[in-house]
């Protein structure tokens, strides 16, 4: 029997007032046998989740509270007595954090007294209400005022004993109010980390919440070490003199019924017309859908959604399903596109239900995949939204749908993460801007990181001394702060909904977004709660796919339906088979490109594996190139096992499926199912040995059973749990891979739709603008420069006789906003601009930098109707135009024509081009170099075609791609642009580390080496790398991991 | 005409040296940067000969000082400085030839701004003769006057008046001595006179000072150097002799002195303007009198006002100067009396017996007893970033000779200490 319980303990969740993890307290707490703790971070329960979990997985009672900011300053600590306690205390940081701006929230006395029933009130340790009261001698109207909030049973005098002289003075004052008040002592160490040694973390994290210096911050570090976890015997020992105080922690503890495993959530159930429940009026709904998927609706499709209902009526899951299916019918009535993506393409009733596009039946899908008996889980239903405003209008129909504070966006925690961590450590600890830049640019910010390499070593490497105290500390430091949680964020997407008030069962918060609210808990704490999310992501192919579907009716007059294209166009095959892929969802990336040639797909299911090979999971698991071999009839298509040959045929053999290890184990091993899917998570990312090997053991129990043994056993258990850490769900693959062909059918015949669509919807994808737009015109597309006179905000397409010709939009135009852009058009409809001062004086917002760009690419040489100037010429009288001269000199240009300024030359064009707009539509900068390359024997990108395997070549260009995959161990791929096409260099790591300067800085490379020809995947393998000094634009790069 | 003079990469004393062979020509010398000054040359035709003559002059003497450069003569100064910081060696522009010698120029050589720049170079403006090309009004209607000027400029017709240096005021008086002085009270006559010419001089200009720099030229070749930091702007001979002699008591110089130098800072003389309500304080000058006498005796770093540090270690705070200007903060008396604490500097060692780890016995010099009351431990430590951390726990304690002490525990070296004793 313990006989002192933590009642007041802060986690990193405090938010730079903690500096422990919840799982590293509740660890401490188990190792000391103590049988609970009372989580209390400041103005937020956003740990609570992983506490409770942690706390549950350890045996510990997970306490809950909160420390509560009032609004003079003071940290009013709240315990949860029972569920309505939590309820209040979720509406009353609601309530606080709801009318303030973000970080100022401070609940009103108001607010303390309407959300105090159930909670426990102490009077707080050294920023508490009291310690505040007795510095202005008002301790007893203090006392009166908690008792009369809180009730005399639910108050406590709190002691803190830190080893501080004026603390225990406080706490000898303290005292006397609890005697003469006969209020109960209650010890606490008011607790902010696990161990002793994360104090000078805490005292890192200070600094950051007070933005200063760790040699500055003086008295506002800690005192002392003291503010940890302490175990019971020493509190006790501290407490000698007032047992009590310890005793009465065990005693209040037990009166804490409330923990986050009666949480009352309930999800809402979806309204049916009379007659109806949710389940006949789901079954309706489902029926009618699959008439129309399944034609004929044949007997497999019967039975599997037949199956499938029983299951969602056995698990009252129909009120989600509606209600998924309601946002689904919300977006089809306002013509927004959706697809559901993820396991539920597992589903026969999601899809009848128009929720996913892939058929689970005709696919053979795993439905446990998505929904089992045995989890005893929610379902995860996500679906794909056009990212921006459409996403939005879903997302404001929800909240119209369930209330203000009946759904909120799901937050996104940020953590302390390899450069964040070393900007901060470095300015707490006063290293100076040189330094701090020296110290965060050693961090790696993109690609892989040797596993085998310690933060040491990377720092020693970078020159740094890291014997030196000061580095040694930084490095200390950083590395203790990784993970730590900083603020909190918003997820992309993920929605909660709740029948009647969220707010009772989490604290919801104001997001940046106006309108929106955020609740104190990430997805991965949702899941584990039980809280039912439905992921609204915005995606930016899907935005690509309405808007060239838009601009198809509009221009082309032509209707295309993504749910009927011919599955079989030879076109976008030819496309796939030649990698010929830049801008196409999910197969244009380099690895993708790489891979294309050899798998060269010839029906939907080839792409459903191509988007799903390129993944770690194959990678990692050595299943791309035996697939490959296969694929090329190089290797024979052998199954593990005969039993297994149903379940890998499709995939010769490999498992490349998470639904496959599933199926493989249900097959092998006589798992149902649940069991399965338990099998997947066991070895998931959240894996634990224990629980692995408790698996293992019934896998092969389960395989014994069956008679597979000895190497066959072990290779199958090899594969199986080696997979279910990577492998890709079918059901997503499938999903992905229609987007895939669809952006490909809409690429390969309509173009210059497609490419208007992609160029309005970026940021996205893999490659910039400008190689997209020099892509689509290696494929003909004629592109029109920018024009005043003619462009519209976004990038259009026009018809010029039986052509589709692109104009691109002002939204290119770099500096100018949107609202000014809009003006230029709306003003030139109403009347055509006589000159150049005609359009500078009827458009003010414009202003001198916009004019003098909008001149300098050239958009501005068109105003004068029915006369064409040159760049500079517009430069020229721009500037008049936008300055007025005064009469004295308003004519001194009158008896000029044209302006004294020679014409820009080509590649001061090209050089104005990518300035001004980031692309240019005219020559490549590499064409204007061609012949001085020509003279090195540096070989065009579409020439390297006609090479041998194994020729020594030259290849240059401007770098559009710079990756360094976490798979590829260190090795660095590079991909550059001319103007034939894209050449691709694979570096070694040891060519890497010697030219690292060469490749992370210069945007022209030459790079020098043997050429390989593997099934007509081209690349050169870097021997020599040169940074070309051109005078010449810098063509963005996109650098990934 | 006018000669212009730069220096590539000129140093501080080539740019003196610069100005001396620029003065030797003529007395009205343009100092335009550190590495270029400008003279009119016209007046030095009489003297030297036309304008090739008078360039290799100026480079003979230039030379002397062992300074090379480019020479640049041409109607008007700023032509002048064009061609020498452009052209290597002597460059003689005639009158109407500018464009033939400034054309080729970049248009980096100009004064000119940023958002100019950019403009002309968005022009495709690349040189001194493409800029020089372009219409002046549209020049004027577009870019302004500045840009109008600049044109000029880039012609070489822009005219203006040269800039001549002016000699500034200077702070600093210097007395040499016939005879070395080993005594004070002369070399205090010599002070006096000294600070009287420099306080007049700060009076007529109506400023006053915080700073003065003495340096006394010794015989063995040595110098005895004394900085005086004022805490307050003033200009009483009487307040700074006084002060100087009580430093100079304080640091005698080492040998006999043979030549004197008073320097002194000018600063904004302190406005003297009390609160109605501010209570009378001493007169600085007063006050820093004594002080100086008051640190004579204590030793430099031993007088002024204490100032507790930002930190949690014990007895952590140092001496600062003694404020004296009107925002002096005002001494809070609470009524939350404490007791008053007497630190032991340096502190005591001593070695202390425990009992159910609270102190029950303790020895020091001079002080030993039973501990009958106990009250601790205090724990801080902190600085752990530093090579200087501390940690360690204090206690309260009363010892049976009726003494209140503080006693502290360096937990790292596990040694005990004496800190003080409360009044």
């Amino acid at each position: 029997m313990t006989e002192y319980i933590e009642l007041h303990a802060r986690s990193a969740f405090s938010f730079l007032e903690g500096a422990s993890l919840p799982e590293e307290m509740a660890t401490v707490c188990a190792e000391m046998e103590s049988p609970a703790m009372a989580l209390l971070d400041v103005d937020n329960v956003s740990g609570a989740p992983r506490y409770y979990l942690a706390a549950k997985t350890l045996g510990i009672t997970a306490h809950m509270g909160a420390e509560i900011t009032a609004e003079d300053g003071c940290r009013y600590p709240l315990l949860v007595e029972n569920r309505r306690g939590y309820q209040n205390l979720c509406r009353l940081i609601t309530s606080m954090k709801l009318r303030a701006p973000k970080g100022e929230a401070r609940a009103s006395e108001s607010e303390l007294r309407e959300f105090s029933q159930g909670l426990v009130c102490l009077t707080g340790g050294a920023d508490g209400p009291l310690a505040a009261a007795l510095q202005n001698k008002s301790g007893q109207s203090c006392i009166d005022r908690m008792i009369d909030i809180y009730g005399r049973g639910s108050v406590y005098a709190e002691l803190q004993r830190h080893l501080s002289r004026d603390e225990e003075a406080r706490n000898q004052a303290v005292l006397a109010l609890a005697r003469s008040n006969k209020l109960p002592l209650l010890a606490t160490n008011g607790v902010c980390h696990a161990a002793p040694a994360a104090r000078e973390l805490f005292d890192v994290l200070t600094c950051v919440h007070h933005h200063t210096t760790i040699a500055e911050a003086g008295r506002l570090l800690a005192r002392n070490a003291e503010r940890h976890l302490k175990h019971p015997r020493e509190m006790t020992r501290l407490f000698a003199d007032l047992p009590e105080a310890v005793s009465n922690t065990v005693e209040l503890s037990s009166r804490l019924a409330f923990t986050l495993a009666n949480l009352g959530y309930r999800f809402p159930p979806y309204p049916v017309p009379d007659g109806d429940t949710m389940d006949s009026f789901l079954r309706k709904r489902t029926e009618e859908g699959a008439r129309l998927r399944y034609r004929p609706y044949h007997g497999k499709a019967r039975r599997q959604i037949e199956r499938e209902l029983a299951l969602i009526e056995k698990l009252q899951l129909a009120g989600y399903f509606l209600i998924v299916w309601d946002i689904v019918e919300f977006c089809r009535r306002e013509g927004i596109l959706v697809q559901g993506r993820g396991s539920a393409a597992n589903s026969a009733v999601c899809y009848s239900l128009g929720i996913t596009a892939v058929d689970p039946v005709g696919m053979e899908l795993l439905f446990e995949r998505f929904l089992s008996e045995e989890r005893g889980e929610w379902p995860d239903i996500d679906l794909d939204l056009p990212s921006g405003d459409d996403r939005e209008r879903a997302i404001q129909y929800v909240y119209q749908r369930h209330g203000q504070r009946g759904a909120a966006m799901t937050a996104n925690v940020i953590t302390y993460r390899g450069r964040s961590a070393a900007r901060d450590v470095g300015k707490v600890l006063g290293f100076d801007a040189r330094e701090l830049e020296r110290l965060s640019s050693v961090v790696p910010h993109w690609g892989w990181k040797d596993p085998a390499v310690s933060a040491e070593t990377v720092f020693r490497d970078a020159g740094f001394h890291t014997e030196n105290r000061r580095i040694h500390k930084f490095l200390e430091l950083f590395t203790a702060i990784q993970d730590l949680p900083r603020h909190l964020g918003q997820h992309s997407g993920g929605l909660v909904i709740c029948q009647g008030l969220l707010d009772e069962v989490v604290p919801l918060e104001p997001a940046t977004m106006p309108g929106r609210v955020v609740i104190q808990w990430d997805k991965e704490d949702c899941a584990d709660l039980g809280l039912i999310k439905v992921d609204l992501l915005g995606l930016g192919m899907m935005a690509v796919l309405k808007d060239s579907i838009r601009i198809i009716h509009d221009v082309y007059d032509e209707d295309v339906d993504l749910a009927h294209l011919p599955s079989d166009d030879p076109t976008v095959y030819d496309a796939l088979q030649r990698a010929d892929t830049v801008g196409m969802f999910q197969v244009e990336s380099r690895a993708q490109m790489s891979c294309l040639p050899r798998l060269r797909p010839k029906r939907f299911y080839d792409i459903v594996v191509q988007v799903a090979i390129i993944r770690p999971g194959p990678i990692v698991g050595k299943m791309l190139h035996p697939y490959l071999k296969r694929r090329q009839g190089l290797e024979k298509a052998e199954c593990l096992h005969p039993l297994l040959e149903p379940v890998l045929r499709r995939t010769l053999g490999v498992p490349l499926f998470q639904e496959q290890l599933l199926r493989m184990a249900m097959i092998v091993a006589g798992f149902s199912g649940g069991e399965a899917e338990e099998l997947r998570r066991a070895f998931g990312f959240k894996r634990s040995e224990a629980r692995m090997s408790e698996v293992e053991v019934k896998l092969r129990q389960g395989m014994d059973a069956n008679g597979i043994t000895g190497d066959v056993q072990d290779v199958i258990i090899q594969s199986i749990t080696s997979f279910a850490l990577y492998g890709f769900p079918e059901s997503h693959a499938a999903s992905f891979a229609l987007i895939a062909y669809a952006s490909a059918y809409l690429k390969c015949h309509y173009l210059a739709a497609f490419t208007a669509a992609i160029l309005n919807n970026q940021p996205m994808g893999f490659y910039s603008p400008s190689t997209l737009v020099k892509d689509a015109q290696r494929h003909g597309l004629r592109v029109l420069p920018v024009d005043v006179t003619k462009s519209m905000w976004e990038c259009t397409v026009v018809k010029n006789e039986d052509a589709y010709e692109l104009r691109l939009g002002l939204n290119y135009v770099r500096g100018l906003r949107k609202a000014s852009g809009e003006s230029i058009v709306e003003v030139r409809t109403r009347a055509l601009f006589a000159d150049l001062s005609d359009f500078v004086r009827r458009l003010p917002q414009l202003n001198k930098e916009d004019l003098r760009c909008l001149a300098e690419i050239g958009a501005l040489n068109y105003v004068e109707a029915g006369r064409a100037s040159h760049r500079r010429d517009a430069l020229w009288h721009a500037e008049a135009a936008m300055r007025p001269a005064g009469p004295l000199l308003e004519d001194a240009d009158a008896h000029r024509e044209l302006a004294p300024l020679a014409q820009m030359r080509l590649e001061e064009r090209v050089h104005a081009d990518y300035k001004g707009t980031g692309l240019t539509i005219g020559r490549h900068p590499m064409a204007l170099r061609r012949a001085e390359l020509n003279q090195r024997d540096v070989w065009p990108a579409a020439s390297l075609k006609h090479a041998r395997d194994g020729q020594w070549v030259r290849v240059a260009g401007s770098v559009i791609c710079r990756q360094r995959p976490g798979t590829a161990k260190g090795f660095v791929f590079l991909s550059l642009e001319d103007e034939t096409g894209i050449s691709n260099a694979i570096v070694t790591p040891d060519v890497f580390d010697a030219n690292k300067l060469t490749i992370v800085g210069s945007p022209y490379l030459l790079v020098e080496g043997v050429l390989q020809n593997q099934q007509n995947v081209i690349s050169i393998r870097a021997q020599r790398l040169e940074s070309l000094a051109f005078n010449d634009p810098e063509v963005r790069s996109k650098d990934f991991s | 005409m006018y000669a212009a003079i730069h220096i590539p990469n000129a140093t501080a004393q080539m740019s003196s040296e610069l100005k001396l062979v620029a003065d030797s020509f003529s007395p009205l010398v343009e100092i335009t940067s550190v590495d270029t000054v400008a003279l009119p040359v016209t007046p030095l035709r009489q003297l030297i000969g036309p304008p090739h003559q008078i360039a290799s002059e100026i480079a003979r003497r230039a030379a002397e000082r062992g300074l090379t450069g480019n020479i640049g003569i041409a109607a008007t100064p700023d032509t002048a400085i064009l061609a020498a910081r452009n052209l290597a060696g002597v460059t003689i522009i005639p009158r109407g030839g500018e464009s033939k010698y400034l054309g080729d120029f970049r248009l980096e050589t100009l004064p000119i701004d940023i958002e100019t720049y950019q403009i002309l170079d968005r022009w495709g403006i690349r040189t001194l003769a493409d800029f020089s090309a372009l219409p002046d009004d549209g020049i004027m209607a577009r870019l302004g006057s500045a840009a109008a000027y600049l044109q000029h400029l880039a012609r070489g017709t822009a005219d203006r008046p040269l800039r001549p240096a002016t000699p500034g005021t200077s702070y600093e008086e210097r007395f040499e001595l016939e005879h070395e002085l080993s005594l004070l009270e002369p070399l205090l006559f010599i002070l006096s006179r000294l600070l009287t010419e420099l306080t007049t001089r700060l009076n007529s200009h109506s400023m006053a000072t915080t700073h003065l720099r003495l340096t006394l030229e010794l015989v063995d070749a040595a110098a005895h150097e004394r900085t005086l930091q004022l805490p307050f702007p003033t200009r009483d001979a009487r307040t700074m002799l006084k002060l100087l002699q009580l430093d100079l008591e304080a640091h005698p110089p080492a040998a006999p002195v043979s030549a004197v130098t008073l320097a002194v800072t000018p600063v904004e003389p302190r406005i003297v303007q009390n609160g109605l309500y501010v209570p009378p304080a001493p007169e600085p000058e007063q006050l820093e009198l004594t002080l100086t006498k008051i640190r004579s005796m204590v030793g430099e770093g031993n007088a002024g006002t204490p100032q507790l540090l930002n930190t949690h270690r014990p007895g952590a705070w140092r001496m600062d100067p003694v404020i004296t200007s009107e925002s002096q903060p005002v001494l809070r008396i609470t009524r939350d009396t404490r007791l008053a604490f007497r630190y032991f500097s340096p502190v005591l060692k001593a070695r202390v017996e425990l009992r159910d780890s609270r102190p029950s016995r303790l020895f020091a010099d001079h002080l030993y007893g039973n501990v009958i009351a106990v009250a601790g431990p205090w724990r801080t430590c902190g600085d752990w970033w530093t090579t200087d951390p501390w940690d360690r726990d204090d206690w309260d304690i009363g010892l049976n000779n009726g003494g209140l002490y503080r006693i502290f525990l360096n937990r790292p070296a596990a040694a005990w200490f004496v800190e003080g004793s409360y009044d």
